[in-house]
């Protein structure tokens, strides 16, 4: 046999995933959490990965980091630059984690250790892959805090977690992340966990994180409005698979997959008309033991067919150049709106007339008195 | 590095040694009642043949200041302001008479405390470390044959009565010592001729009686705070900055040692503490089925003769030890934990 190098021609090409899959046996079953994922990571670029929970998003980029229990049975390939990730031994994935690939969690509250200082766990970060002083380390904290936006970093780093706010603690595990500029971020909802008036503060650091870095970046999410305004490329996750990919405008405005439309249309938007309604995605997502064979979002698709209880589809290409969606009935979905499939919420239409009513007629009295607001002046 | 300064802790110090005051009193004054309930130490003299003279009686009445009603023999026990020889009173540092004769029983207090002591220091240092080393294999290899072997045994020590614990260990020792050689002792805290003894020996004749109830007190204390090791470690490689520090790229070893042992040794140092009065108690025990004359035998001793100040000696002692004991855990936390604040 002969070695075998693996041609890496692309080098805008960081992170490429090919048919990950993840398992893990428990005693009801083995739980697939992820089945066959690809997905590649370009330089600069930003690559939403979106779902609902449990549908695998945060599991295969723990994979990616070999950061899994020992339990877990993970199979395919993620190669980072053309090196192989999965199968590394531990120790060798710690020089790699941190280093080029590094990592932003849910929970700030709980993210940081409590007995170490800020500046003592970020300077740990420069000091594992970098031969510096640590005085040089240490300073190296201080201006990574004010990257990320801490005032007084300097204080900031003599402080502990628990005196530092959550927005705070989460701009702290950013910088902890890009303490070695990283070629890749992964972040798992580095927002969820946090006040909405913060979230923003949050982007903002990790905005300024992947600025400073050149770091292209996969965020983890569930919330659509993140993915909208920060992300490049999409990937939409069902029951530990990829069902739809593309470009943020092909995914937001052309979806061809019933799942993405179903979530598209559960999310209420500020540019609608008062009329319109949330078409919620009844039923909930599968278990992933025993996965039935089909596809796994037919229990709750409105357009299920017999093949679809059958079959389960692969990735289609669809639409122009880059967009993938999983479903038999992708053709049909061209230009579909998700009330076209799904019914709205199911309550009283009375209420929701009566209730239109009375928009209407505040409305209508509030035009009045800004008339004679006016008249007034 | 943090501001640390040195006075709010001094402060906290004070403070809780002042609040263990009435702890120490109300304590005190319970167990003094009991003690006095217990029996009359003189019932012996009164009913014994041929009789004893009244006189005889009397004076005996009058040396252990049984003339007087309870609460004021409990006053002089603790203040000695009053009508006293002098010999009485713990907060002038006096111990009261004896019911056992001439005994002072400050001067044997002191002495047993001193060879109890030994016992006692040498089984809690050895349950400690030993409880951390297993509790955190354990963890880490959760499940693993290594964890349910030492879960097995953690269990089996936590579920032996000392004194059946003792005997099995004092069997075990006899038996090594006539079928393989071995010299462990099994009866006293030193060889008779131990005062004449000199330096490597005299080591060694302590050491080969610390053996057999060492292993028996360490056995009893080491049992539960394994386990509350082990769990705590579970907690922290669970947690969130444990994932962390793995994502940063610390070797496996610097997260263990560094972000999981620091952190997961926290709350096993209050239990430390608790060991401490843990282990006086298994003492009691364990001094009585190997014979030692130390703490444990001396509260046994004065039990079976009502002697009333002698009981309260002891308890004084042990009360200090724990308040004491405690105290350093509370401290050791504030260094420990950051999140804890003196004030």
């Amino acid at each position: 046999m002969t070695m075998v190098t693996d041609p890496w021609p692309d080098t805008d090409l960081l992170l490429k995933v090919e048919d990950l899959t993840v398992e893990f046996p428990t005693d009801d079953g083995v739980v697939q959490a992820v089945r066959g994922v690809s997905y590649e990571l370009r330089r600069g670029e930003i690559l939403g990965i979106v779902g609902e929970s449990g549908s695998g998003k945060s599991v295969s980029s723990l994979a990616v980091m070999g950061l899994l229990p020992k339990t877990a049975k993970i199979s395919g390939s993620a190669k980072l630059q053309g090196r192989e990730l999965l199968g590394l031994s531990d120790n060798e994935l710690s020089k790699i984690r941190g280093n080029k690939i590094a990592m932003i969690f849910q929970d700030p509250l709980t993210s940081l250790n409590p007995v170490y200082t800020i500046g003592y766990q970020l300077s740990e970060a420069v000091l594992a892959h970098r031969d510096v002083t640590k005085k040089e380390a240490w300073d190296r904290a201080v201006e990574l805090l004010d990257i990320v936006g801490i005032p007084n970093p300097e204080t900031r780093a003599n402080q502990y977690p628990h005196e530092l706010s959550g927005g705070m603690r989460q701009r702290v595990v950013i910088a902890i992340a890009m303490a070695n500029d990283p070629d890749v971020i992964i972040a798992d909802e580095p927002t969820t966990a946090l006040d909405v008036t913060v979230q923003a503060q949050v982007l903002e650091a990790l905005r300024a994180a992947q600025q400073e870095t050149g770091a292209a970046m996969v965020l983890i999410t569930h919330d659509l409005g993140v993915v909208a305004g920060t992300v490049d490329r999409v990937c939409v996750m069902y029951a530990g698979k990829l069902v739809e990919q593309g470009t943020v405008d092909q995914v937001f405005y052309a979806p061809r997959m019933p799942y993405t439309l179903g979530l598209l249309g559960s999310l209420p938007r500020l540019d609608a008309n008062r009329a319109h309604r949330l078409t919620p995605i009844v039923g909930t997502p599968p278990s992933l033991v025993n996965l039935p064979q089909g596809c796994p979002f037919s229990p709750r698709c409105p357009i299920v067919q017999q093949i679809c209880i059958e079959q389960e589809p692969d990735l289609f290409p669809v639409g122009v150049d880059g967009q993938f969606a999983a479903c038999h009935f992708h053709e049909r979905l061209i230009g579909a709106k998700p009330v076209d499939l799904f019914p709205p919420v199911n309550i009283d239409e009375e209420l929701v007339a009566s209730f239109e009513a009375a928009a209407q007629a505040a409305e209508a009295e509030l035009q009045g008195t800004e008339g004679t607001h006016e008249e007034n002046l | 590095m943090p501001a640390f300064s040195i006075a709010p802790v001094l402060v906290y110090v004070l403070r809780r040694l002042v609040t263990t005051i009435p702890v120490l009193i109300a304590a005190t004054f319970f167990t003094f009642i009991l003690v006095d309930m217990a029996g009359d130490p003189l019932l012996e003299l009164r009913f014994a043949t041929p009789p004893v003279p009244d006189a005889t009686i009397k004076a005996r009445e009058e040396f252990l200041y049984l003339d007087r009603p309870t609460l004021e023999r409990y006053w002089l026990w603790l203040t000695g302001i009053g009508d006293t020889r002098g010999d009485i009173g713990i907060l002038q540092g006096k111990w009261g008479p004896s019911t056992q004769g001439a005994m002072d029983i400050g001067q044997e207090i002191s002495e047993r405390f001193m060879i109890t002591l030994r016992l006692v220091g040498a089984a809690t240092v050895f349950s400690l470390s030993l409880a951390v080393i297993t509790g955190v294999i354990s963890a880490v290899k959760q499940y693993s044959v290594v964890d349910n072997v030492l879960t097995f045994f953690g269990f089996l020590a936590l579920a032996m009565p000392v004194f059946w614990l003792a005997a099995l260990i004092k069997e075990a020792g006899i038996w090594a010592n006539q079928n393989l050689g071995t010299n462990f002792a099994t009866i006293g805290a030193t060889s008779p001729l131990y005062y004449r003894m000199e330096g490597w020996d005299k080591f060694m004749d302590v050491v080969l009686h610390l053996v057999l109830p060492t292993l028996t007190l360490m056995l009893t204390g080491y049992a539960a705070i394994s386990r509350y090791q082990r769990a705590s470690m579970l907690e922290v490689l669970n947690s969130d900055y444990i994932r962390l520090a793995r994502a940063k790229g610390l070797p496996n070893r610097v997260v263990m040692r560094r972000h999981a042992l620091r952190t997961a040794l926290i709350p096993v140092v209050t239990l430390a503490a608790l060991t401490v009065s843990g282990a006086l108690t298994g003492a009691v025990i364990t001094e009585t089925v190997f014979r030692w004359r130390g703490l444990g035998t001396f509260l046994t001793q004065a039990i079976a003769e009502y002697d009333a100040f002698a009981v309260m000696a002891f308890l004084v002692l042990a009360g200090v030890l724990v308040v004491l004991a405690n105290l350093v855990a509370d401290l050791l936390y504030g260094v420990l934990d950051p999140r804890i604040r003196y004030d």
